[in-house]
């Protein structure tokens, strides 16, 4: 099935003659497996939310963590391989917190996803006398929520070290039709509740199993109350109102 | 340490119109500790001059002495009030008689020229070299705070109310920048007619 | 047989100190910044022009006193991290921030530090005019005035009295004001300048005062227009001829003037 390929996609950092660099597509392809993860940007602050995966139901739902705090201001939700996300967001929180002891105020939003995109190309075979750092790109997308200077803003992050800005973004295996749903009901002037409602309906389509306050999770980053994971009573009230 | 600081304690002294104020801080201390708050450093000579005595203490007390001594002894003879210049001479010879074991105190003299109540002031250093300014005279562990607030606040021609506040707000700001320095203070405002001495109400810390 | 030869120390000094004194005033929507500009080393004195005063944006001031060199050197890693932090985030660092930034400068050099005292002045983010203090290891405060350097000591007394009233009691009906009017500021900060020019031998020369506005303000609406010896060096103004006319600027922002004098040079 690949074998065209075989020639360029074992070196991690070597183009093909076609000028890709397959592994790191093969990274983005990973994404393509995780859980569905959205995100949605209203004047009133970021709504994240995941699916989780219960693949069992021994499984305590409760330690599946796919959305986490990198910072009072800030939080994250994650597709892919989420173990590597831990990495990326180590580094998010060191850099946010070096950047409050450095210069006393809150790092912008672009700046901490700049620094997590930063960490994602530094894949490869190491230099001369240096210990090689990754072995291979990160296999996992993030999408960074915020509030800074400039308001409420939504960064998507991939395995290339690219990074965009959305107002709504799907992620994960759901986020063909996910996003495309968010295409049609997204608009500029939502409220917070609006986006939380949309964030449960767009997963709610999209996922195998029946939507509950067990196989979801869902984040917010407000200007008054800053990152915070909703509560399983706060979440199951949002699904009752649905 | 420097020896001049073991003690502690700072005098200023300002030329007025028709008057002369001198002022001291009311601080006794062995080192960094504070052994009395109620130590005047600053002694009439006759009713119309004053000398302070900023330096070790004991010596304080001790040329205290030496100056009545000799200012008595003075006006036994001529049978007269010493002069304000005529007393700043006197400072400076029995400080210069000990030219190689000092009393260790830089005096500042204030009074009023007896007949044209014409102002004087004087200082010298702990071997008596005198120096004679027009405006006014600082010495002590805060001369140099002193020295940037009077510059900053006298001005030629004050009125005997007017140099009473001048002289009061050079030395309490000065004195509050000093460690060794402060906890009261007292002025000495002598005009023709009187000799005015308040006791101000400064910061105790 | 060899005579014996003991232990030969030799020490050597870093340091020197080239005199000088640096003081800030803050106002409401206003800061003071102001130096003299003679460099000294003992009894000679190197230059009669040697800037102790430094623009970093259009809403920063920093003076440095201290060991000459190291202040050079430290006021040029200030602006080269500014400069960082202008690509790295795409904004100019607030006041605050260049504060903090400051003392961890400072502070990386706790055992070799750089031997200056920092003062820096300029607008808040709020709009306030603000004065941050350092020590040369970093330790700082805020503050709404502070005099440093040679005549720190002649200054600083005179600046408790004049600008926090410091011994003075209040007449009933009217309490002292919080902040100053910015030519009241000026003319404390020239007779300071004077009686440290007066009775230091240190301080002289040339005197340099900046003054940062808050947006919005203009020189004539505090009260001084047509004050002679007056340039802006906004970075968005670009004023060649340096006189500053009270005319439409280009500036949107804070603004700053720089305001020079002469102190005598015995």
């Amino acid at each position: 099935m690949f074998l065209t390929r075989s020639e360029y996609d074992r070196g991690v950092n070597t183009f093909s003659p076609e000028g890709r660099l397959f592994q790191v597509e093969y990274a983005i392809e990973a994404i393509k497996l995780g859980s569905t993860t959205v995100g949605i940007k209203t004047p009133e602050g970021v709504v994240l939310g995941v699916e989780k995966r219960v693949q069992s139901p021994l499984l305590e739902a409760s330690s599946v963590e796919k959305i986490m705090e990198i910072d009072s201001h800030l939080g994250c939700a994650m597709s892919g391989l989420t173990a590597d996300a831990r990495t990326m967001i180590d580094h998010a929180r060191v850099t946010s917190q070096n950047h409050a002891f450095t210069y006393d105020e809150k790092i912008m939003v672009e700046s901490v996803t700049q620094a997590v995109c930063d960490l994602a190309l530094r894949f490869g075979e190491s230099m001369e006398n240096e210990d090689a750092m990754m072995s291979r790109p990160f296999g996992v997308a993030l999408l960074i929520a915020g509030i800074d200077e400039l308001g409420p803003q939504l960064y998507h992050t991939d395995p290339s070290g690219t990074f965009v800005r959305y107002e709504a973004k799907a992620i994960g295996s759901g986020s063909e039709a996910a996003q495309a749903e968010l295409q049609d009901k997204f608009h500029k002037q939502m409220t917070l509740q609006e986006a939380q409602q949309l964030t449960l309906k767009v997963l709610k389509d999209v996922m195998e199993e029946k939507l509950d306050k067990h196989n979801v999770q869902l984040a917010q980053v407000t200007p008054q109350t800053g990152f915070e994971i909703l509560s399983e009573e706060k979440l199951q009230s949002i699904i009752d109102a649905m | 340490m420097s020896i001049m600081s073991y003690n502690g304690g700072s005098i200023v002294a300002m030329v007025g119109k028709d008057c002369v104020a001198i002022a001291s801080d009311l601080r006794l201390g062995n080192q960094a500790l504070t052994i009395a708050t109620n130590f005047e450093k600053v002694f009439p000579v006759t009713d119309r001059l004053y000398v302070g005595l900023p330096g070790l203490a004991t010596d304080v007390v001790t040329l205290r002495e030496r100056f009545r001594f000799r200012v008595n002894m003075y006006t036994i003879k001529e049978e007269r009030e010493i002069e304000p210049e005529t007393f700043a001479h006197l400072v400076s010879s029995t400080l210069y008689e000990r030219r190689f074991g000092p009393y260790f105190v830089e005096p500042v003299i204030a009074g009023l020229e007896k007949g044209t109540n014409k102002p004087f002031i004087a200082t010298t250093d702990l071997i008596g070299c005198l120096t004679l300014p027009k405006d006014f005279a600082v010495a002590g562990t805060a001369s140099d705070k002193l020295f940037g607030v009077a510059e900053g606040l006298w001005e030629p021609d004050l009125e005997p109310e007017d140099l009473f506040e001048t002289i009061s707000q050079t030395l309490m700001n000065a004195v509050d920048r000093d460690a060794f320095s402060g906890w009261g203070a007292i002025v000495h405002l002598i005009t023709p007619d009187q000799v005015i001495t308040r006791t101000l109400k400064a910061r105790m810390d | 047989m060899s005579p014996t030869v003991g232990p030969v120390s030799r020490d050597f000094n870093p340091y020197s100190d080239n005199g000088g004194t640096i003081l800030a005033i803050a106002g409401e929507d206003f800061a003071v910044v102001a130096g003299d500009t003679r460099q000294s080393e003992g009894y000679n004195i190197q230059t009669r022009y040697a800037p102790k005063v430094f623009r970093l944006t259009d809403k920063a001031v920093l003076a440095v006193n201290g060991f000459a060199a190291d202040g050079n050197m430290f006021v040029k890693k200030v602006k080269q991290r500014l400069e960082w932090y202008r690509h790295a985030h795409g904004k100019d660092m607030q006041l605050r921030a260049i504060a903090r930034m400051i003392q961890t400068m400072l502070y990386a050099k706790r055992f070799f530090p750089y031997y200056v005292y920092n003062i820096l002045g300029g607008i808040e983010e709020d709009g306030s005019g603000a004065v941050y203090s350092f020590d040369p290891v970093g330790s700082y405060e805020r503050e709404a005035c502070r005099a440093a350097g040679a005549a720190q000591s002649l200054v600083q007394p005179f600046l408790d009295n004049q600008i926090y009233f410091k011994n003075q009691t209040p007449a009933i009906d009217a309490p002292f004001p919080r902040h100053l009017p910015l030519s009241h500021v000026l003319s404390i900060v020239t007779d300071s300048f004077t009686s440290a020019t007066e009775r230091h031998i240190e301080v002289g020369d040339g005197l340099e005062i900046y003054i940062i506005l808050a947006k919005g303000k203009t020189l004539s609406g505090l009260g001084l227009d047509g004050v002679k010896g007056l340039s802006e060096v906004t970075s968005t103004v670009d004023d060649s001829d340096g006189s500053a006319s009270e005319g439409e600027s280009l500036a949107e922002g804070e603004r700053i003037f720089v305001l020079r004098r002469e102190l005598k040079k015995d």
